[in-house]
């Protein structure tokens, strides 16, 4: 099979998921009548006959009279059309809101994955390599431990040594909330404490040529990624060596030692190749708990994006934000396990064979 | 004679794996921390006295506020010899001197419940799906496995939030949300067996002596179905347990509900700890991570005991 027609079949078998999806999605907002669906479309400060206009407009809009299945198709219209009601919590288009928050839940997750990669690989090499030696075994300590630890308490045992305790990385917002009111309008929303053009304030900061910005907003991504990293690490070390000890037992690696090739590049160059293969297909599992994580680390960190709005429009009743970023984090979700199979296709020709 | 043989047989392969599991000591290090966490849960339940728990389904005991006043605003004390864990302070109004011990022993009880129920319920109804589907085949197995891609699309923390805003914010309902994000699991796992079971000689000899559908499902594939599940459930308690203190920290349950759960004691404790308390989140904290740890400890000792090429 070649390499575009698996890319295909793939991208087939995903319609179902993402129609399967939008349902779900549906579904819940529909589970209590159609009180949810008027919530998240109508501004709460509207009363009166204002608001019983907007309820009739909304009913006539999406049907609401009707079937459930006919409701769907005019619910999925408006969803596709980009109009997902408002935010209450920002006062501004659930759209909008995601527009500004996705771009910083990005780049901490690329950031987490990023460390992730450079720390897990020589540990989780490392230790197969020299097995049942005794940093193998502290390395089986500790990443069982992580692996058992809560998310929230690895992120708040950050929070509270290298932040609040010893005051060495800042531990709260996106920025230092002194140096708000010294960042140039020109490029800063101050009413909504938005950047442009990238809505990530380190990389909006360097493109003005503002390092002291710029130094500071990078100062605040460092402990929230930091913390993702360490949830996400125990897993990948853990599969990394087990997938490593499987291939260390090859004969192609018995023949490359019979042979007097140097230990060292037994395991780098001839074992670790191998053994990654699986670990990139792993990781799309990890991927699920990434997102659910990087939710988890912003709430702690006040980080503002979209894990710290979906909790914070959970909590102060902002029904249009968490069905939103329900479909946001899974569309994000099936559309990064598709680039991961693709890339497994496309590292091991054997798998579009399957 | 052939029963008792066969009952020998039996026990011999328990005492097998008995045998490969007590060899492995940092499993038997987990399963006893298990059972000290289980024994706690058991005390609390049937003789709270026993550990000098008083009121175990309540944070802070009925006219508690009356009897000592000079609780009031009293701040949170580090851990003591009187109070090993520390004390916590409670709520706006501020009830302090509450033995953060006595807390955790009660919150211990209703996680495990928790934990327990969510995986016994998701696991039931994603076996039967799972076997039913995998035994039928055909359209049934295909629309099943597309459902369980959906609930697999969304990170299930997020599933839980959604789910859990909609059908509001009780603990009961944050079991129901994690349940319907955990049957899936089970469905394709147990779909998975069946597809392997259903192809051995002694199913085929089955339908071969007439047995039907349904004898075939109920009496043939899932008990052979099960010993990997029951094991797999045993593993996911300490997942479990993680994922929803997590989602009680993120404020899952009203604040105004004061439930002794790990988790929500660490979502209060967020308002002492960078004051100086830190023990108030990371008691409760790591109380999880040490249950966590012996679940995944005991986890390993039993994937010993059923992976054949580890036991010899």
């Amino acid at each position: 099979m070649k390499l575009w027609v698996y890319v295909l079949r793939r991208l087939i078998l995903l319609l179902p998921t993402l129609i399967g999806l939008t349902f779900l999605v549906f579904a819940l907002e529909h589970l209590g009548g159609t009180a949810l669906i008027l919530a998240q479309y109508i501004d709460p400060h509207l009363t009166g006959t204002a608001r019983q206009q907007l309820v009739e407009q909304l009913t006539a809009r999406f049907h609401l009279n009707d079937p459930v299945y006919v409701q769907y198709f005019y619910w999925l219209a408006a969803i596709l059309q980009g109009d997902w009601g408002f935010s209450t919590t920002i006062r501004q288009p659930v759209t909008t809101g995601f527009l500004w928050f996705m771009p910083n839940t990005i780049m901490l997750t690329i950031v987490a994955s990023a460390l992730t990669w450079i720390i897990s690989v020589p540990i989780g090499v490392y230790s197969a390599a020299r097995r049942d030696s005794i940093l193998d075994q502290g390395v089986r300590v500790v990443t069982f431990t992580l692996y058992s630890m809560p998310i929230f308490l690895i992120g708040y045992a950050l929070f509270l040594t290298l932040g609040t305790g010893w005051r060495i990385l800042p531990s709260q917002f996106n920025i230092d909330p002194i140096l708000l009111p010294t960042i140039p309008r020109t490029w800063f929303d101050d009413t909504n404490s938005v950047s442009y053009p990238t809505h990530i304030l380190a990389i909006d900061a360097f493109l003005h040529g503002d390092w002291t910005i710029a130094w500071n907003a990078f100062l605040h991504v460092i402990l929230p990624s930091v913390a993702l990293a360490l949830a996400l690490l125990a897993g990948i070390i853990r599969i990394l060596r087990a997938s490593m000890l499987e291939v260390l037992d090859q004969d192609y690696i018995r023949l490359a030692r019979a042979k007097g090739v140097p230990e060292r590049l037994v395991n780098n160059f001839h074992a670790k190749k191998n053994a990654l293969l699986p670990t990139v297909t792993s990781y799309g599992y990890l991927v699920s708990g990434l997102f659910g994580g990087a939710v988890v680390i912003e709430y702690i960190f006040t980080f503002k994006g979209i894990g710290w709005w979906t909790t914070f429009a959970f909590l102060h009743q902002d029904v249009g934000v968490v069905m939103g970023s329900t479909l946001v984090f899974g569309v994000i979700l099936v559309a990064t396990t598709l680039i991961l199979d693709i890339l497994y296709a496309f590292l091991d020709p054997r798998i579009r064979y399957e | 004679m052939a029963t008792v043989l066969e009952h020998k047989a039996r026990f011999d392969e328990l005492k097998l794996s008995a045998k490969v599991f007590f060899a492995n000591k940092t499993a038997v290090a987990g399963l006893v921390i298990f059972l000290v966490f289980m024994g706690d849960a058991l005390i609390v339940q049937i003789a709270p006295g026993v550990l000098g728990v008083t009121y175990p389904n309540d944070v802070i005991p009925p006219q508690f506020t009356q009897t000592n006043p000079e609780c009031d605003n009293m701040p949170p004390e580090p851990p003591s010899l009187s109070h090993p864990f520390g004390t916590f302070e409670y709520g706006q109004q501020g009830i302090g001197c509450l033995d953060l011990l006595q807390l955790v022993m009660k919150a211990i009880r209703i996680d495990i419940a928790i934990a327990f129920f969510i995986v016994l319920v998701g696991a039931a109804i994603g076996t039967l799906l799972g076997v039913v589907s995998g035994y039928v085949g055909k359209w049934l197995d295909e629309v099943l496995m597309r459902v369980t891609d959906v609930f697999f699309s969304v990170p299930f923390l997020i599933l839980a939030l959604a789910v859990g805003y909609v059908i509001g914010r009780t603990l009961f309902n944050m079991a129901l949300a994690l349940i319907i994000i955990w049957w899936p699991l089970y469905a394709r796992y147990g779909r998975s067996l069946t597809l392997t079971t259903k192809e051995a000689t002694f199913i085929e000899s089955a339908r071969a002596s007439g047995s039907g559908h349904l004898k075939i499902m109920f009496r043939h594939l899932l008990p052979n179905v099960l010993p990997p599940i029951l094991v797999q459930i045993s593993l996911d308690v300490g997942t479990v347990i993680l994922i929803f203190s997590t989602l009680a920290f993120i404020g899952f349950l009203p604040s105004n509900v004061l439930l002794p759960e790990l988790g929500a004691i660490a979502n209060f404790g967020l308002d002492l700890a960078p004051l100086g308390f830190w023990w108030t989140v990371v008691v409760p904290g790591g109380v999880i991570t040490l249950f966590a740890l012996s679940v995944n400890l005991m986890g390993d000792g039993l994937r010993d005991v059923i992976d054949p090429r580890r036991r010899s």
